[in-house]
């Protein structure tokens, strides 16, 4: 490798690590404004020095091997021997953060401590003495702020320096002083516990790197398994390390690892007092965030705003005449099919504009249908319900006159702008193309990527609204409520990190479960992960609310509560059983100060989430709806078919051999199980194919296709609609996600129970949205009422019996 | 079915097979915003 400079990034979780990695890269990892984002470590390249690799790791309170983290951490400082340590600390906590610090200079490597934040340190008016700290702990010590890339790239570069040296630093604590050698790393501890680790040292010599015995020693002392274990250490040695270790115990009265801990926190303390001068003003005041917490973390109020956010952000996204349903009609309907006008550019012509204007060439149309066929009444059926919105007589003076009647030339009406749907198929008419290429092209590849484009804007708003909780703090505090609700049930909130990580994408959601050291809680957390609608399944929910739910706008927010309720429903009956059982871990979370998100920040990750699903509509949607039109216009004979021959397709037969399968939910057809298949692609295939097999239903467009299609399905069109959403948003994920799940579990018999599980959910929850709905609307008790209600019986048996003690391992 | 006809539909199944053959090769697309070990290239390969 041409590299050969390695500098560790590493620090305690949520402090800022990855905004500096990404900032002194040129990288785009995720940033996530809570602890337990990085997983793994991740490598990048430094800006302006190719020699130079940038390790980020995942964050850490201390080097002690508890959790996946710190293990992670720990074996890269110790086993990898990076040429410097990039310590970041949050100058805000400074205090807390320098347990870990005084842990990492005692590795002996070349450090330099990178207080974060000091933009927010210098607007409360505190001061840090960085030459004290940096004379205490033989490291250099400057000050940066990643989000704003203030001293950044010098502290990255000194790092580079000391690497290249070899040396510990200056320990002046001047930024860009010149480099000096400093002979050893610092003695925190009192003279007995020296005098033991002194001992310690002398029995190690010659089995561990020199820079590095001190740190050894004190994990010696600390009794730490693992590494007395790699180190091989004799009966004979321990005996005597053990006698030193005792003496020390007995003298202060305590544990070694206590010793160790209640010490360091007594340096760090004394070394605060020299070296951090508080504002008085601020000193002993409760902060902003601490009062907004108050109420965001309130025990009664905290669920109800949590909530309420959920409302405001699917309000915006998905209520009529919202933000998003306005700009989704304009993608949906003109931007990517016919076009539109410029706006201030619209007129009428006689008296009327072009919407009435079209009106009148729908029911002329109408008319000249009604009279050719024989009949004295014309009607306009409304293409959701399918009931008549409209009836008149009409007669052969009428039928004259509508045959008289021209469909509106849009460009007669304003500045006309045509939409890509319109471009294209006028483009495929003047090159000659015959009607069923038209139809692979229109219906088929264009008609699924537009269906998934035209819900952009919903997902932006979706995306964006996540993005602004995140950054300005509050995502934390969703999962300090959800921990506090969870524990009460049993579960631990450290697996909310990854459900919420789930609400963009389910693959990282099922990988950030690695963090959970208990491998049932982690299996758990695997299954019950992707219940969270991820991105693509937003798409399934703006569908269809925008097409059955304009006004029931809260049923989108519905769908996310109902997520966050399988999370915990399916948390309690899995812990009830033997494969499960066991106490919930420990969750430490630290809860980021409140701050304006900066607009790059914001956008930075709206976009990134939005340009996955853009370019997932092209290399995704585009080839799989290639592939449907196929399928659905060729027979078994590889005989091309036409538009009314549909029946005797591919397509046409391999879903009605499951379509039973679906017959209790509603949506029982051959579409609806293509539909339903194939959203195991990707999730928003699923709204892309029912365009595609809807396409002809008869409607203008493809909403009133997919209306139209529901509404020859079953008599209760939004029932079907309700419990075909839920169904697609709670069965197991995309193929990707399931990919991953196989991996994490590491075995093919949990793999397959996680997706036999939310299989299960997905389909009795898509029974009771059906069944039980027709019950409610009046259609009737049937015999798949009655199985929905002895289905929910046994849930609530599941989730209600009482706790199993213990379990099998 | 005219030579128009012809070169749309070779057009159509050669991106679609291009589109296939890189999501083979440098994984799926996703809204992960990066958050797994994609690198910022918002491409998974089954989770790498």
């Amino acid at each position: 490798m041409a590299n050969s400079i390695k500098i560790a990034l590493a620090g305690n979780p949520n402090c800022g690590k990855t905004t500096l990695f990404n900032a002194i890269t040129g990288s785009e990892q995720y940033v996530g404004n809570w602890p337990g984002v990085t997983v793994e470590k991740k490598d990048g390249v430094l800006r302006g020095h190719k020699e130079v690799v940038v390790q980020d790791l995942p964050g850490i309170y201390s080097l002690s091997p508890y959790s996946t983290e710190e293990k992670v951490t720990r074996r890269f400082l110790v086993d990898e021997n990076p040429d410097a340590i990039l310590n970041i600390v949050d100058g805000t906590n400074i205090e807390r953060n320098l347990y870990l610090s005084t842990q990492l200079a005692e590795l002996g490597l070349p450090m330099v401590m990178a207080v974060n934040m000091m933009d927010v340190v210098k607007k409360n008016g505190d001061k840090i003495d960085f030459a004290k700290i940096s004379k205490a702990l033989r490291c250099e010590v400057v000050g940066i702020s990643a989000l704003k890339k203030e001293g950044d790239m010098e502290a990255a570069e000194m790092a580079v320096a000391l690497a290249k040296g070899g040396e510990r630093g200056t320990g002046n604590g001047e930024r860009g002083g010149g480099l000096r050698k400093l002979p050893d790393v610092p003695h925190v501890f009192s003279g007995s516990v020296e005098h033991a680790i002194a001992h310690i040292e002398e029995s190690i010599q010659g089995k561990v790197p020199m820079r590095s015995i001190r740190w050894y020693a004190i994990k010696i002392f600390e009794r730490d398994r693992e590494i007395i274990r790699d180190l091989g250490l004799g009966v004979g040695d321990m005996k005597h390390i053990e006698e030193h270790i005792r003496d020390c115990e007995k003298e202060l009265d305590d544990d070694a690892e206590s010793i160790i801990t209640n010490q360091r926190y007594d340096f760090i303390k004394k070394l605060m007092d020299k070296s951090l001068a508080l504002n008085e003003k601020h000193k002993n005041k409760a902060t902003l965030s601490d009062r907004i917490d108050k109420i965001v973390t309130h025990r009664f109020l905290a669920l109800p705003i949590f909530i309420l956010s959920l409302c405001a952000m699917w309000w915006l996204a998905v209520a009529e005449n919202g933000p998003g349903t306005v700009l989704t009609d304009w993608a949906n309907d003109e931007f990517l099919a016919d076009g539109w006008h410029l706006p201030f550019t619209t007129h009428e012509v006689d008296g009327k504009d072009f919407d009435a204007a079209q009106e009148d060439f729908a029911k002329a149309e109408a008319t000249v249908k009604a009279w050719e066929a024989g009949e004295k009444k014309a009607s306009i059926e409304d293409e959701e319900t399918g009931e008549v919105s409209d009836e008149w007589d009409i007669d052969e003076a009428a039928y004259k006159a509508a045959k008289e009647v021209e469909e509106p030339d849009p460009s007669k009406y304003g500045v006309w702008v045509p939409g890509i749907g319109a471009l294209v198929s006028a483009g495929l008419e003047k090159v000659g193309v015959g009607e069923t290429v038209k139809s692979l092209v229109v219906d088929g590849a264009w008609g699924g990527v537009a269906t998934v484009l035209g819900f952009v804007p919903v997902i932006f708003i979706v995306f964006l609204f996540l993005a602004f909780l995140e950054d300005c703090g509050y995502m934390a505090r969703v999962a300090f409520i959800m921990d506090r609700l969870l524990r009460k049930f049993g579960l631990s909130g450290k697996s909310f990190i990854p459900m919420l990580i789930g609400k963009g994408c389910g693959v990282p959601a099922v990988m950030a479960a690695r963090t959970i050291e208990n491998e049932r809680a982690r299996r758990m957390t695997v299954i019950l992960a992707t219940f969270v609608p991820c991105g693509a399944k937003t798409v399934i929910i703006a569908m269809f609310a925008a097409l059955f739910f304009r006004e029931q706008w809260y049923v989108a927010a519905l769908m996310d509560v109902v997520g966050i309720a399988i999370i915990i429903l399916g948390g309690i009956a899995l812990k009830k059983t033997r494969f499960f059982a066991g106490e919930a871990a420990s969750f430490v979370l630290e809860l980021p100060a409140y701050h304006m998100p900066t607009f790059s920040g914001v956008w930075h990750h709206t976009w990134n989430r939005l340009k996955g699903y853009i370019i997932k509509a092209g290399l995704i949607i585009f080839p799989a709806c290639v592939f449907l039109w196929f399928v659905m216009h060729f027979d078994w004979s590889l005989t091309l078919l036409g538009d009314e021959e549909i029946e005797k397709s591919i397509l046409h037969d391999l879903g009605s051999w499951i379509a039973w399968f679906f017959s209790p939910l509603g949506f029982g057809s051959w579409q609806g199980a293509a539909a339903s298949v194939s959203a195991e692609i990707a999730k928003e295939q699923a709204t892309a194919t029912l365009g595609l097999v809807a396409a002809n239903m008869g409607g203008a467009t493809t909403g009133a296709n997919i209306q139209a299609f529901f509404a020859s399905v079953s008599a209760f069109p939004k029932l079907a609609a309700l419990s075909f959403m839920v169904f697609n948003l709670f069965v197991p994920p995309c193929m990707v996600a399931i990919a991953v799940t196989f991996r994490e579990m590491g075995s093919k018999k949990w793999g397959w129970f996680a997706i036999a599980f939310q299989l299960f959910v997905g389909y009795v929850l898509a029974l009771n949205a059906y069944q039980l709905g027709i019950l409610f609307a009046g259609g009737g008790f049937g015999l798949w009422t009655a199985v929905a209600l002895l289905v929910d019986v046994w849930c609530a048996w599941m989730v209600l019996r009482p706790d199993r003690k213990g379990g099998s391992k | 079915m005219n030579v128009s006809s012809a070169i749309v539909v070779v057009a159509v199944i050669a991106f679609a097979a291009f589109a296939v053959w890189r999501v083979l090769k440098k994984g799926m697309p996703c809204e992960c915003g990066s958050s797994c070990c994609c690198g910022g290239g918002c491409y998974c390969k089954d989770g790498k």
